[in-house]
């Protein structure tokens, strides 16, 4: 009896899968991307605008600041959602699943949303985008032109040196016109390691966007216009000298091999002054600023075949659902205007996006020599390396660079190898997204 | 003299008094139903729907979990010949083997150690049990530092008695030991307890006739204790079965899966590719089903095998 009682239990959890299996999760399936109509930017009077935000420190602050001066101008009210940045894709996926999406959303990889993005040109203005650094905007267009969202803020990848190390060995750092070539760099760190005792030579990032900068100054990328471009001679030469560090004993292999495939920045081994050099990016300078008990420095990036650095960056976008896309657009022009992106740059010592503060620079109020030098590496940037790290496929090649970089620092696989595996890893990705 | 018998059979079956009993009123026959029900509602809203529902969306390829393609057994086919998965299953194997044959082996003499403890039980008891009560990121971090190559304390004694730094975390066959380690630290004192309240449901009596017998302290544990222990280490097992197909979070915060992958178990690829770019839904749940397959299969074999042990 007990046993038959079972199997009806067994019979209707069973029947219930099946018909749950008959159909789609979900429901509707509306891929949101638009058919909203342009409305004329009127009076804003007591609407609300929500703004899903995540932050990287001193950015907050500024941007309460920006939202105070829009409301004030205006007389909207913006709800600001802070979230951990780590729960950003889950959680703005959830909301529009749920239709509780934002207005505005704060993205680094506007990839994997193009579909829900709200096409800003009609409302901002064709040309508004001409404003930007131009590889920036390539990668917010979508398919037909349109303005899928503007970009906020640019990060640039580029070292920090140890100056009393260098000092030590007599030493002096590069000027932002005269780069260090890395086999110069390489051999000033081992002389400053020495003079300094210190552990190591070099540091980096567990990352793959790091790596990239470095493949790029070797004169190679990952993805270029969206196919897989990856020189295997000079990608071998970039990884290798990487690996070469790390299994020489002048970077820290275990820092590398110990934290899975989890992302992790080596600022620790900076900050216990245990290497001369660290190649991370310019979002480290407000920290070191308050961190340090020592004198550092930003250089600009050493050159191989190539100099400048690897961007990334954060793109401010709208919602197609949202219920005030007029609203929603001139908070963007708001936000990304000269004069609150200057704010925005000095109080949390960002890069500009626009082109004109580009070119005539930002005065930062504090440490502007060490922003003045990845401000020069954005001009010396190549365009391409913006594409490559917007790509949607990037965020897996970069997966598979560390991956592979870790087999060869734990003797795995050597270096060729693993760079046939990125290229096929890279390549995989590139079709799975063009399907 | 036939009939007898047979007409006193249904009266010893059905007692008089039964035939008379008045049918409870519905409220009360409902009621104990009505208690059950908000559990039931809860259970069946956050358990069971979402697991029939994870078996039904491990049928669709969803990347945005608004559209949904039906892809039959495709994730199954896929998930299966990855070769990524292939080295997942292969480190959970060996961690779920070595975690429960360490933990069960551990938790019987802690236990025994515990019962024959005549002073201070209750303070070993509380020590032994104390890990359990941290949260798994916490025992993930410390430890973490603890058998950290160059700064941690474990290298550090290691290095005063010459026996070098060996590198815990990042050499993959070492890491897979830590781990395993570190999991049964964290799960021993609840399956210690546990071995602990069948020690003490033995009968005190059979000792003493082994005593009187002249039996010695080998033969009573092979002979008395783990013979009458058997229904409590079944329990053992299967808890520690399941929790190590479940181990995830200790492991995240301390390897992270690495090096090079070697401390990834299923657990792990589910959630990346579940909540990491590129997102695969369907992957992810066919991977759960998969995990609950065997946790299921595992869990129904060791419990025919008690019963039937039991039934001898």
């Amino acid at each position: 009896m007990r046993l038959r009682t079972g199997w009806r239990g067994t019979i209707v959890v069973a029947a219930a899968a099946v018909l749950l299996a008959g159909c789609a999760p979900g429901g509707g399936g509306d891929s949101g991307g638009g058919g909203q109509q342009p409305q004329s930017s009127g009076d804003f009077r007591g609407k609300t605008l929500t703004y899903l935000y995540f932050t990287d420190g001193p950015d907050e602050q500024a941007t309460r600041d920006a939202i105070a001066a829009f409301q004030k101008e205006t007389g909207a009210k913006v709800d600001l959602q802070i979230i951990p940045f780590a729960d950003l894709e889950a959680s703005l996926r959830a909301r529009l699943s749920g239709g509780q999406a934002p207005d505005v959303v704060r993205l680094a990889d506007i990839a994997a949303f193009r579909d829900d993005l709200l096409d800003l040109a009609p409302y901002v203005g064709k040309d508004y985008a001409d404003q930007f650094i131009d590889g920036m905007v390539t990668a917010a267009k979508s398919k037909d032109g349109g303005l899928l969202a503007v970009p906020s803020d640019l990060t640039m990848n580029g070292p920090f040196i140890n100056l009393d190390m260098f000092q030590k060995a007599g030493i002096q750092p590069p000027t932002n016109e005269k780069p260090w070539t890395w086999d110069e760099m390489l051999a000033n760190a081992d002389k400053a390691r020495q003079a300094a005792r210190a552990q190591y030579s070099f540091a980096m990032d567990r990352s793959g966007h790091r790596v990239s900068t470095v493949l790029s100054q070797f004169g190679t990328r990952l993805i270029t216009d969206g196919k897989e471009t990856l020189d295997q001679a000079k990608a071998e030469k970039a990884i290798g000298t990487l690996t070469g560090l790390m299994t020489g004993g002048k970077a820290d292999k275990d820092f590398w091999l110990a934290s899975g495939s989890k992302y992790k920045g080596a600022n620790e081994i900076f900050l216990a002054q245990a290497t001369p050099v660290y190649l991370s990016g310019n979002w480290q300078v407000s920290q070191f600023a308050k961190a340090t008990t020592f004198n550092w420095k930003a250089i600009p990036n050493p050159c191989a075949e190539q100099c400048g650095g690897f961007p990334g960056g954060k793109f401010i976008a709208a919602l197609a659902k949202s219920d005030t896309p007029d609203l929603a657009a001139a908070f963007i022009k708001f936000s990304t205007s000269k004069e609150q992106q200057t704010a925005l740059d000095i109080k949390a010592q960002f890069l500009p996006t626009r082109k004109d503060l580009v070119a005539q620079g930002v005065s930062y109020t504090s440490r502007s020599d060490d922003m003045a030098a990845f401000l020069a590496d954005v001009k010396r940037t190549a365009q391409e390396n913006y594409g490559t790290n917007t790509s949607p496929a990037f965020g897996v090649a970069a997966k598979a660079v560390v991956d592979e970089m870790s087999k060869v620092v734990a003797g795995q696989e050597d270096v060729a190898t693993a760079v046939r595996n990125i290229k096929k890893a890279t390549d995989t990705r590139l079709k799975e997204v063009g399907e | 003299m036939t009939a007898t018998p047979v007409q006193e059979r249904p009266r010893a079956r059905r007692p008089a008094t039964a035939k008379r009993r008045r049918p409870r009123p519905l409220g009360l026959r409902l009621a104990p139903y009505l208690f059950l029900l908000p559990n039931m509602l809860i259970f069946g809203v956050f358990t069971i729907y979402p697991a029939v529902n994870g078996f039904n969306l491990s049928l669709y390829d969803s990347r945005n979990l608004r559209t949904f393609n039906y892809v039959g057994t495709r994730n199954y086919e896929r998930i299966l010949s990855d070769e990524q998965f292939l080295s997942v299953v292969v480190n959970t194997l060996l961690f779920v083997v070595a975690f429960v044959a360490v933990s069960t082996t551990l938790s019987v003499l802690f236990a025994v150690l515990l019962d024959a403890q005549k002073r201070g039980r209750a303070f070993f008891r509380a020590v032994l049990f104390l890990p359990v009560l941290l949260s798994p990121v916490i025992v993930g971090l410390v430890w973490g530092w603890l058998l950290d190559r160059n700064t941690g304390l474990v290298n550090s004694v290691l290095g005063t008695v010459g026996l070098g730094q060996p590198g815990w975390l990042v050499e993959p066959r070492l890491a897979l030991s830590a781990v395993v380690l570190v999991g049964v630290w964290t799960h021993l004192g609840f399956y210690s307890l546990i071995m602990l309240a069948g020690l003490q449901s033995i009968d005190a009596n059979l000792y003493e006739a082994a005593d009187l017998d002249g039996a010695g302290a080998w033969r009573k544990l092979t002979q008395i204790t783990l013979p009458l222990l058997k229904p409590t280490t079944m329990v053992v097992l299967i808890l520690a079965t399941i929790n190590g197909f479940q181990a995830f979070d200790f492991i995240y915060t301390l390897t992270g899966g690495g090096p090079v992958g070697a401390t990834t178990l299923i657990v792990q690829f589910i959630y990346e590719k579940a909540f990491q770019s590129p997102i695969r839904y369907g992957l992810a749940s066919a991977g759960s089903v998969l995990l609950f397959l065997t946790v299921f299969t595992i869990t129904l074999i060791n419990w025919l095998i008690g019963r039937r042990q039991e039934a001898t």
